[in-house]
């Protein structure tokens, strides 16, 4: 399950052989979030709350506090990361008890609500958790997925170099392109132009290009060339087209790249401030459980 | 006139590279066509873009192609001029095109052709680009903004809106009040008109809900017993449980509060009726912790309760009468006063029932007597008004003992003293006329006893065969006399006639903690027993038709009632909680649980009226 550039994550000295943070220790975070959950759901099943399983039986009040730390607790995976250690509190057993332990809060939390939701400020509290934690899966998910696709669609170039083998064939079609009439090169200028990097956030998610451009000036060159027939127009226009295709494979790499990066780093803009949100509705649910007792 | 051209171009170590070439022409074409004066090759350049042409001695014009534009010291035009004196700058795409200033008496212009983006292109791609970040607002930024609009919207502005409310209720009760978005869940359906008054319930803010609260509006209602007692009576609590409770006592949630029972925000539902194991939970064995009480243990209606013990009267002699529980049972016995054995009225053979055919046609009688037509119900039918000797005996049992021209003179019910002074009062006339029961006239009633007895007595003393009104008097309040057949005289003074009538009881109300409604009891059908209405519905509980005395309590026992009703978890027919007949709040009228069910339209017959005179249960004077 983990990934290629996990893996790779290999801190020299650790003397033993690299495991991912998911199976830390064979999986021991797994293993404790799970008899968590386990005793929070039988310990429901057990006792009798009258008239109603809700949060504010005794029961509820106690999964509420383990909930509430739980989340406080969490967080705190944000400071924590910013100082890498290993041994017995290691950043890579804290991130494997962070996943499990967040992800138990799925059970903790629902069994606190006594499965009561409604248009307030307690559900609200309890919608924004279990996005942050969505989102976390996701994020998982997306490590374990996603740089593997990263890598290869990289082919072991680096940004710069992609960016430069655009700018190269840049030159080379201003170069071919000085035979095209006004019309033409007008065009394929358009090309030129394309920012490999435009386009916003959804853009940017499902890989889109931008409307004309480099697509545009490919598709109007071939279908000048059909018009023009032979001569020194066909041999520049056919020597354009050549180069915009090769444009075009440039710019796809660059956008599936940008694309891959950003399926990878958005679910943290969710994850962390949502993470706050989550925090903010639940000291307002907190303060209006006692300011209305 | 000449143009004299030098093209600028950079090496890649930077280096100026130029190359100088000369055009004998007035006028100049400039584009990216091969054939161009000046050819600058970039696709921004049209093949044909502008020309350059000397226009006197000191000015060039400058002329775009149609449509196209050039760039004229930082202007974009379509058309200009350059004074050559001074020279001027043409960018055309991105190359600039230095016209420099004309030597005095040369015949040259020189201009300098040079690539003016040559810089910005070879510019360093940013690699931050590559980021999602860059087109992301910060995270910080949002998680700042999500968390003040929370707690602005969700904390800040309902507890605004309380205090508020405080110095504004009546606004507050009616408008949009956000401290709503709190509202952990629905109020129950009895108090859905409060779903939107937060501040009926929580007046103070960290302060759970208090019973005085509650009391504002349930102003009737009583508690359960003494919660000293009540305390003391509670099953001992589990380590665990004592230690919650101290817990809660430290936020002032003290034990015996109403919402400890009373929970709310669980749903828009019906309080749901008191489960057995609530009651059972202290009363299985009261005695044990509460050794004084006279509760005798109950858990259980079919299984575990004690023998009714019905509140009854066991002497009345003085002024006040004597009640007592008894435990049903063969002591049990009613002193209410009055002489009436049940069985001989309700004898379809016997006289009673002899008596009621002849007066069919007067008062509706059957073939024999009905319970119903001396016991009348009360208006919610729950159980029976007093018998009123007027109107219910005196169908039947007639006091005249006189009668003048058409008047039939009666003996004052309630009254012995004045049914004393009537009797001598009629001898002291003169001699009595001669009755009308005595002369063949139709207004004999049959079987009037006491009127034919009194005939016959005042015929004797007609017929001065010794009998004085004294003996009149007393014959009527002794045994065979009219008022000694129904009721318990007590004896006069040796001498004189002031007999006297031990008040009689009639109860209405036997058992004043238990309800018993008898609408609901019309019609009963036993298990395996046929459907029974009326005079056998009544008889099926009541062991009327075989009790020869008064006294018997009619009552029936826990074992009858056990024929249909069960515990809460049974196999007969009624399945039977703690609450069907018994309120935890102790009232007077009809448990609670029966109320609701009939306010929630699920009963079959009503119980709606409630009776809430207490004395209605205590005995009523005759």
């Amino acid at each position: 399950m983990a990934s290629r550039g996990i893996e790779r994550t290999n801190l020299a000295g650790d003397g033993s052989s690299h495991e991912g943070f998911l199976r830390h220790k064979s999986y021991r975070w797994l293993k404790i979030a799970s008899l968590l959950c386990l005793a929070a759901i039988v310990a429901y099943m057990l006792i009798d709350v009258e008239p109603r399983p809700n949060g504010g039986s005794w029961y509820g009040y106690t999964l509420g506090t383990i909930g509430a730390l739980l989340i406080l607790w969490l967080t705190l995976l944000g400071l924590r990361k910013r100082a890498m250690t290993r041994k017995k509190w290691s950043l890579k057993g804290w991130t494997s008890a962070h996943v499990y332990l967040g992800l138990s809060l799925i059970v903790i939390a629902t069994l606190h609500t006594g499965f009561q939701l409604g248009w307030n400020v307690h559900t609200l509290a309890y919608v924004l958790m279990m996005l942050v934690i969505a989102s976390g899966i996701y994020g998982v998910s997306a490590y374990a997925f996603l740089p593997q696709a990263l890598s290869d669609n990289r082919g072991e170039m680096t940004g710069a170099q992609m960016v430069d083998a655009i700018a190269s064939i840049d030159k080379q079609i201003q170069i071919s392109a000085q035979p095209l009439s006004d019309e033409d090169s007008a065009v394929v200028i358009g090309s030129l132009g394309e920012d490999p990097f435009g386009g916003g956030v959804y853009r940017r998610l499902t890989g889109g290009a931008l409307k004309g451009g480099n697509a545009a000036a490919l598709a109007y060159v071939r279908a000048r060339l059909g018009e023009v027939g032979g001569g020194e127009a066909a041999i520049a226009l056919d020597q354009v087209a050549v180069l915009l295709q090769r444009k075009a494979g440039a710019l796809n790499r660059i956008r599936r790249h940008v694309r891959y990066r950003a399926l990878l780093e958005i679910w943290l803009y969710v994850h962390v401030p949502l993470t706050f949100a989550t925090i903010a509705a639940l000291a307002a649910h907190i303060l209006s459980v006692f300011f209305y007792w | 006139m000449a143009f004299l051209l030098r093209n600028i171009s950079r090496s890649a170590s930077g280096r100026e590279i130029i190359r100088e070439s000369r055009v004998d022409e007035d006028l100049l074409r400039i584009g990216r066509d091969p054939n161009s004066d000046i050819r600058l090759n970039d696709l921004a350049v049209a093949l044909h873009h502008a020309t350059f042409e000397l226009v006197g001695g000191d000015l060039l014009g400058v002329s775009a192609e149609m449509g196209l534009t050039i760039e004229i010291d930082g202007s974009a035009v379509g058309f200009g001029r350059i004074h050559l004196p001074s020279g001027g700058d043409v960018r055309v795409g991105p190359f600039l095109l230095r016209i420099l200033p004309k030597a005095a008496g040369s015949a040259d212009v020189a201009i300098d052709i040079e690539r003016a983006e040559d810089d910005a292109v070879l510019e360093k791609v940013d690699l931050r680009r590559f980021q999602l970040s860059s087109v992301m607002p910060g995270k910080r930024p949002m998680a700042w903004i999500s968390v003040l609009l929370i707690l602005g919207i969700f904390m800040a502005w309902p507890i605004w809106s309380f205090y508020q409310g405080r110095t504004e209720s009546a606004r507050y009760a009616q408008g949009y009040h956000p401290d709503r978005m709190w509202n952990a869940g629905p109020l129950s359906r009895s108090h859905a008109s409060l779903e939107h008054n937060c501040q009926a319930c929580h007046v103070q803010p960290f302060v759970p809900v208090r019973d005085q609260d509650c009391k504002a509006c349930h102003t009737a209602i009583h508690d359960h017993a003494d919660p000293r007692r009540l305390a003391a009576a509670t099953p001992g609590l589990s380590g665990f449980r004592r230690l919650r409770m101290q817990f809660g006592a430290m936020f002032g949630q003290t034990p015996g509060r109403c919402v400890e029972c009373h929970r709310e925000h669980e749903g828009a539902q019906d309080m749901p009726p008191t489960p057995q194991q609530f009651c059972a939970d202290c009363h299985t064995d009261l005695r044990s912790r509460l050794p004084d009480t006279r509760l005798a243990a109950a858990s259980d209606f079919a299984n575990g309760h004690p023998e009714f013990r019905p509140l009854v009267l066991v002497n009345w002699s003085g002024e006040q009468p004597q009640m007592q529980r008894l435990a049903l049972g063969a002591n049990a016995r009613e002193m209410s006063n009055l002489k009436f054995p049940h069985a001989l009225h309700l004898d379809p053979r016997g006289g009673a029932a002899q008596m009621g055919r002849t007066l069919r046609s007067r008062y509706g009688f059957g073939d024999s007597l009905q319970c119903s037509n001396c016991h009348i119900p009360t208006p919610d039918g729950t159980r029976f008004q007093p018998i009123d000797m007027e109107t219910d005996c005196g169908m039947c049992h007639s006091l005249a003992f006189d009668q003048l021209g058409g008047t039939i003179r009666t003996l004052r019910h309630g009254a012995p003293a004045q049914v004393v002074g009537d009797i001598l009062s009629l001898y002291r006339a003169g001699g009595p006329q001669r009755p009308a029961e005595l002369s063949a006239g139709a207004r004999a009633r049959p079987g009037d006893v006491s009127q034919i007895r009194a005939a016959v007595q005042f015929a004797a003393a007609r017929n001065n065969l010794g009998m004085r009104a004294d003996q009149a008097v007393r014959s009527v309040f002794s045994q065979g006399g009219a008022c000694f057949d129904c009721h318990e005289v007590t004896p006069a003074a040796p001498g004189r006639l002031n007999y006297g009538i031990r008040p009689v009881a009639f109860p209405t109300r036997y058992m004043l903690h238990g309800w018993f409604d008898h609408r609901q009891h019309l019609v009963v059908q036993r298990p395996g027993q046929p459907r029974l209405e009326g005079n056998e519905a009544c008889a099926s509980c009541h062991g009327a038709r075989t009790s020869n005395s008064s006294a018997d309590l009619l009552l029936p026992d826990l074992n009858s009632c056990r024929a249909c009703h069960g515990g809460e978890h049974t196999n007969r027919p009624v399945a039977s909680t703690c609450a069907m007949c018994h309120d935890y709040h102790a009232t007077a009228g009809a448990p609670a649980m029966l109320l609701r069910q009939q306010a929630r339209g699920r009963r079959w017959e009503s119980t709606v009226i409630r009776v809430n005179d207490p004395q209605a249960a205590a005995p009523q004077r005759q």
